[in-house]
């Protein structure tokens, strides 16, 4: 446990001091929902079914948060550490290697997690943002889908033989998700193609259960996305369990 | 005898690179490998170090099987791989503490800094640090564990004439230590100043182990006695004792031979003459010769 403390503490800190992990995660997200709530406010809108712009968008970004520490931020440093022979090093000490792997995991979940809190306080701060969900309903989604979208991080980790190639593949995953799921670009806006295409990427499944339980939706009303989010977590984690190499 | 590698044998994508390996390090010893570029070094030490697992054969190392206990292990050795780098961004007091959390009874990283000559660097980004400075890095992150052996994979590689020099005082001063050393090199001059033994591997195989002395021995290899002369009688030369072949270039004349008292022999046979003569030189066979000889390359530290 010391182990996994120590190495955890620091590469929170190295995180920290890259700006583009910065950025995308803390400022980017918080940002996009001032420009686009300075556009339409937070008055109950019939697009969203009589829920303000504001309300619906919090936890639409907090998918878009996701997205950028799973796809890009994890599957970029754990392909740069193999390719850089960092994890060879560390495989050569008494750290359990998984410990290593674990701490990747726990820092872009603590990244998303302090990017939802700035994300929220934000909204709340500057647009009186609503929260009408459960505090316990909105937790298990939000673990589920961030779990979810890591472990399709991890398969491209494993799949990844160096950084530029992660890159690559992370940009191919990541971009689509970004706009094509709700994350930014709410899918109530979208033409009907746009909408079936959404319903092939994973991230829209976690957007709608966030969105849901949100606004004060059941869990129960949701058994599709938490279906499918399980699903893709079973499926990835195993891809990567026998996938992944260390060097 | 420390580590124990017995009939070794690694595959690769269907090569064999590594075929049947046996050697032993001794303690306290500086034990080091030469071969050429392929020749199945890194493998070998990666094996011994327990990060590589698909080989087949017996290792132990401190009586201890590296796949099966590795974290007792790596709580005995220290470890330097070659070409590692490290996390951009972190500080060297912040990798050093990160390798001390994962050891029983680190050492303290502010002295070893110190002791290396780079505490000054505590506080620098590793990317930052030069060449030199990063393989003393590489050698601290080592030693923190206290370890009982030391690997050193191309430790030298890329560093200048003058840091090699520091380097290899500092490896020295670690056996004095009482700390036994494995070491892979390319450099010829490097291992016969520090190693107590050496092994040559070519082509996937332990060609010989022994010391500089032993080896330079064991092949056969000639001395060879310069001098300048013009009064020499070429042939009364070659009938001296140990004396197997001659030849002059320009006003210089090289003399080969195997005998021990060769070097005697030519002065007594040039005194008992009264032939004048200067600039004598006794050309020493080298490792890099018993190395050219084995495995028909000059090596690449040359």
């Amino acid at each position: 446990m010391k182990m996994l403390y120590n190495i955890t503490y620091i590469e929170f800190k190295l995180f920290l001091r890259t700006f583009v992990n910065v950025f995308f995660s803390l400022v980017f997200p918080s940002m996009m929902l001032l420009i686009f709530g300075g556009i339409y406010g937070n008055e109950p809108s019939d697009m969203f079914q009589g829920h303000g712009t504001i309300d619906i968008s919090v936890p639409a970004y907090i998918g878009m948060i996701i997205a950028v520490t799973g796809i890009m931020s994890l599957p970029l440093s754990v392909s740069g550490y193999r390719e850089r022979k960092i994890l060879k090093r560390l495989k050569a000490t008494p750290i359990n290697p998984f410990s290593i792997l674990l701490s990747q995991i726990l820092i872009n979940f603590i990244m998303t997690v302090l990017g939802m809190v700035i994300l929220f306080f934000v909204g709340k701060i500057v647009f009186e943002l609503n929260f009408m969900g459960d505090f316990y309903d909105v937790s298990v989604a939000f673990i589920l889908s961030t779990l979810s979208i890591f472990s399709i991080g991890f398969v491209i980790a494993s799949f990844s033989p160096n950084m530029k190639f992660a890159s690559a593949i992370a940009n191919i995953v990541y971009f689509p998700m970004l706009f094509l799921t709700g994350a930014t670009l709410p899918l109530e806006i979208m033409p009907e193609l746009m909408v079936n295409i959404s319903k092939v990427i994973p991230l829209t499944y976690a957007v709608e259960l966030l969105k849901g339980v949100w606004i004060g939706k059941d869990l129960s009303e949701f058994s599709k996305e938490i279906l499918v989010l399980c699903g893709i977590l079973a499926v990835c984690t195993t891809i990567s369990v026998k996938k992944f190499k260390w060097e | 005898m420390i580590i124990e590698v017995k009939d070794l044998v690694v595959e690769y994508k269907g090569v064999r690179v590594v075929d049947h390996v046996s050697f032993s390090v001794e303690e306290g010893e500086i034990f080091g490998m030469i071969g050429p570029n392929g020749a199945g070094k890194t493998t070998t030490i990666e094996c011994i170090e327990g990060i590589r697992e698909n080989y087949s054969g017996s290792i132990r190392v401190l009586g201890l099987n590296p796949q099966v206990d590795r974290k007792k292990l790596y709580n005995l050795i220290g470890v330097q791989l070659q070409e590692t780098s490290y996390q951009d961004k972190i500080k060297v007091w912040e990798i050093c503490k990160m390798f001390s959390s994962f050891y029983a009874n680190p050492l303290p990283y502010e002295s070893l800094l110190n002791d290396f000559g780079i505490y000054d660097k505590v506080n620098s980004y590793v990317s930052k640090l030069s060449g030199g400075q990063r393989q003393k890095l590489a050698i601290i992150l080592a030693l923190i564990a206290n370890p009982k052996i030391i690997f050193l994979d191309e430790l030298s590689t890329g560093l200048d004439p003058q840091a090699r020099r520091s380097m290899w005082d500092l490896i020295k001063g670690l056996q004095k230590d009482g700390k036994t050393i494995y070491m892979t090199t390319h450099f010829m001059d490097e291992a016969e100043y520090l190693c107590n033994r050496i092994a040559i591997m070519d082509k996937g195989k332990v060609v010989a182990v022994d010391t500089v002395e032993n080896l330079i021995k064991r092949f056969g290899l000639e001395e060879t006695v310069v001098l300048k002369s013009d009064e020499l009688n070429l042939d009364e030369i070659e009938r001296i004792e140990g004396v197997t072949s001659l030849e002059r270039k320009g006003s210089e004349v090289y003399v080969k031979g195997r005998e021990t008292n060769l070097v005697h022999n030519i002065l007594s046979y040039l005194s008992n003459n009264q032939i004048g003569y200067s600039d004598l030189k006794v050309i020493q066979p080298a490792l890099e010769d018993v190395f050219l000889k084995i495995t028909g390359k000059k090596s690449e530290g040359m």
